[in-house]
């Protein structure tokens, strides 16, 4: 529809609200929207709105109605993404995200993924319940991000990075999940130009063009 | 001497086609052809042992996600029953070659977490498995050093001098009292109790004396749920899966000191089920004569070990079941307040914590919370051999004063 989006689903919410029939949500200009098993996520212009699941509102308890996103108050996010557990959105060239890091799938620092040797030295965020800047790669600006359950794939202009949880969809023919974004050094090595990335939940699928 | 592959192998279906795989159509198509593979795989002799375990890892890993979308409560059993299966497929593949003593606790590892996640399986499987591999390490341990059983002594654990209960504030105690007289006096007008001499036949009580010890060789290398903070209530209170070996080295001894922070963190292992996962312990305990002045059947009947070192705090909160709350190990000190008086305990608002008090019993906010001083209550040092009658409803805080083991019982 032109400005509404209709919803109908399982809402599992802690007051049990089930919902079997349509609910209109008044979402005019909307840009984007991306849902996952568990939460919905709307890119309004300036404003971002989300609810169920990782919400960026600073707790972890559903939320029944749509819900702006305070600490991006003000910025135009151009899109948004939802994996399993985790959101990203991206504004400005830069990427955001809040969720449960418990893959590394956020790109902070994940404790499950570092060995004991690591574990007294740095901050570890399992969920990070507000939306926090990612730095995925110095100097370019991100065009197009995508999540799967517990993994992110972020393309910048011509590279690929992706990070989180590893059963080979990051495609950097290892076996470690990562929580730090990380190029697919594939594209480089022959020679391609990504444009555009979606994943599904255990894998990712890239455009890329010869360069 | 039977391999431990043959003692598995021996309680497993004999055949393929006799290793049941059903479920609903709640459990997608893939997933199904993923057990079939596993299932395929345990009875063939081509596969390696890491295709195997990589294969039972994709169906916990797929089930793991289903587990943790949503609220619990509304997880579908079939995914829970689907999540035992890789565990058991993953135990199985972990076996098969002579496993080492670390491969051996990491598949009992794996059984716990079915267990403590998953659904009953093929009558209980995990945990004749469990069994079998626990027998196994027992062995193992055996061929070690006699020298260190030598070294750890029975700690002996001092009581401590415990701040005077007023006698007009204390709970009353009474010694083995009837059924008909427990009924009449205390069950049926909700009045707390101190039942005296009625778990003094518990095996944990008498032949298998619940010493740190006992506990460790009984139970040592299980995967247990622990409460890490000082209450439920606090911002960082979380929960951790520790084996009950690291549970006592951590959080009982303070052998492992946190390097984060100068105070130890307390752990608690609370409001667990243990005794559904560990059947030697439940053979320790005995459910109280009383309970069969309720309407439940013994199998209704909830029972939950708590177990942790001195000073973990419940704060004050309230149970929608009578409780027995059976005092084996160590001192607790405990306040009741009746939900007469509710209002004064100024519960929290949110759905979640609606049972629980805002108030800190031990240092209330006046400011805040200006009638709680005038709520009457009752209070006492819950010891060794008692066990307190607390009635359906009434408000509970506890404070464990040394290392504890309560054994409580929910029922209606």
């Amino acid at each position: 529809e032109d400005s509404c989006v209709r919803l109908a689903g399982f809402c599992a919410s802690i007051s049990s609200n089930e919902s079997f029939s349509p609910v209109t949500v008044n979402t005019s200009g909307c840009q984007d929207a991306a849902i996952s098993e568990t939460h919905l996520t709307l890119a309004l212009p300036g404003r971002i709105e989300s609810w169920h699941g990782q919400l960026g509102h600073g707790g972890l308890i559903s939320e029944e109605e749509p819900r702006t996103v305070e600490a991006l108050w003000g910025m135009t996010m151009r899109s948004v993404a939802a994996g399993g557990w985790h959101s990203i959105c991206v504004g400005g060239g830069d990427l955001y995200v809040w969720g449960w890091n418990e893959s590394g799938q956020l790109g902070l620092p994940s404790r499950g993924l570092r060995k004991d040797e690591e574990l007294h030295e740095e901050v570890f965020i399992s969920i990070q319940a507000f939306p926090a800047l990612v730095d995925v790669s110095p100097s370019c600006e991100i065009s197009t991000v995508s999540c799967g359950s517990r993994h992110t794939a972020a393309v910048t202009t011509g590279y690929l990075y992706t990070w989180g949880w590893e059963y080979g969809q990051l495609g950097h023919q290892t076996t470690s999940s990562l929580d730090e974004p990380q190029c697919v050094e594939f594209f480089r090595n022959e020679n391609l130009h990504v444009v555009d990335v979606v994943c599904g939940s255990w894998n990712t699928f890239t455009a890329a063009v010869k360069k | 001497m039977a391999s431990l592959w043959s003692k598995i192998s021996a309680i497993l279906p004999p055949t393929e086609e006799q290793f049941p795989l059903q479920f609903s159509d709640k459990v997608a198509l893939s997933v199904v052809e993923m057990l079939k593979r596993a299932r395929q795989q345990l009875y063939g002799d081509a596969t390696s042992a890491s295709s195997r375990i990589l294969t039972a890892q994709i169906i916990l890993d797929y089930s793991w996600e289903r587990l943790n979308t949503g609220t619990w409560r509304h997880v579908d059993k079939e995914w829970r029953r689907v999540y035992s299966y890789g565990c058991l497929f993953k135990a199985a593949a972990i076996c098969r070659r002579s496993p080492s003593e670390e491969e051996i606790l990491q598949a009992i590892r794996t059984c716990d977490m079915g267990l403590l996640m998953g659904a009953a399986i093929m009558e209980n499987i995990l945990q004749v498995i469990v069994r079998i591999l626990q027998r196994e390490i027992r062995t193992l341990a055996k061929e070690e050093d006699a020298h260190e059983n030598i070294e750890a002594k029975k700690r002996k654990i001092a009581s401590p001098h415990v701040g005077l209960i007023k006698d007009e504030l204390s709970v009353p105690r009474i010694k083995c009292p009837s059924l008909e007289s427990f009924n009449a006096n205390y069950l049926l007008p909700l009045k707390p109790v101190i039942l005296e001499g009625i778990i003094d036949h518990w095996p944990a009580l008498n032949q298998h004396p619940w010493s740190i010890e006992y506990l460790r060789s009984v139970a040592g290398c299980r995967t247990v749920p622990v409460e890490v903070g000082s209450r439920y209530t606090d911002e960082d209170w979380s929960q951790t899966l520790l084996t009950v070996n690291e549970f006592i080295d951590r959080y009982i001894l303070n052998e492992v000191q946190d390097s984060e922070s100068d105070h130890k963190a307390v752990g608690y292992l609370a409001q667990h089920q243990l005794f559904d996962q560990i059947p030697e312990l439940k053979e320790d305990i005995r459910i109280p004569d009383y309970c069969c002045l309720g309407e439940d059947d013994e199998d209704d009947i909830t029972v939950n070990a708590w177990f942790g070192p001195k000073g973990t705090v419940s704060p004050l909160h309230q149970d929608p079941q009578q409780n027995f709350l059976a005092q084996v190990v160590g001192n607790k000190y405990i306040r009741l307040y009746s939900p007469e008086d509710t209002e004064k305990l100024y519960p929290h608002q949110s759905q979640l914590l609606h049972n629980t008090s805002q108030v800190e019993v031990e240092s209330p906010d006046a400011e805040r919370f200006p009638e709680f001083v005038k709520a009457p209550y009752l209070e006492c040092v819950l010891r060794s051999g008692d066990v307190l009658f607390i009635p359906v409803k009434y408000w509970h805080y506890v404070r464990s004063l040394e290392i504890s083991f309560s054994v409580s019982f929910w029922w209606s």
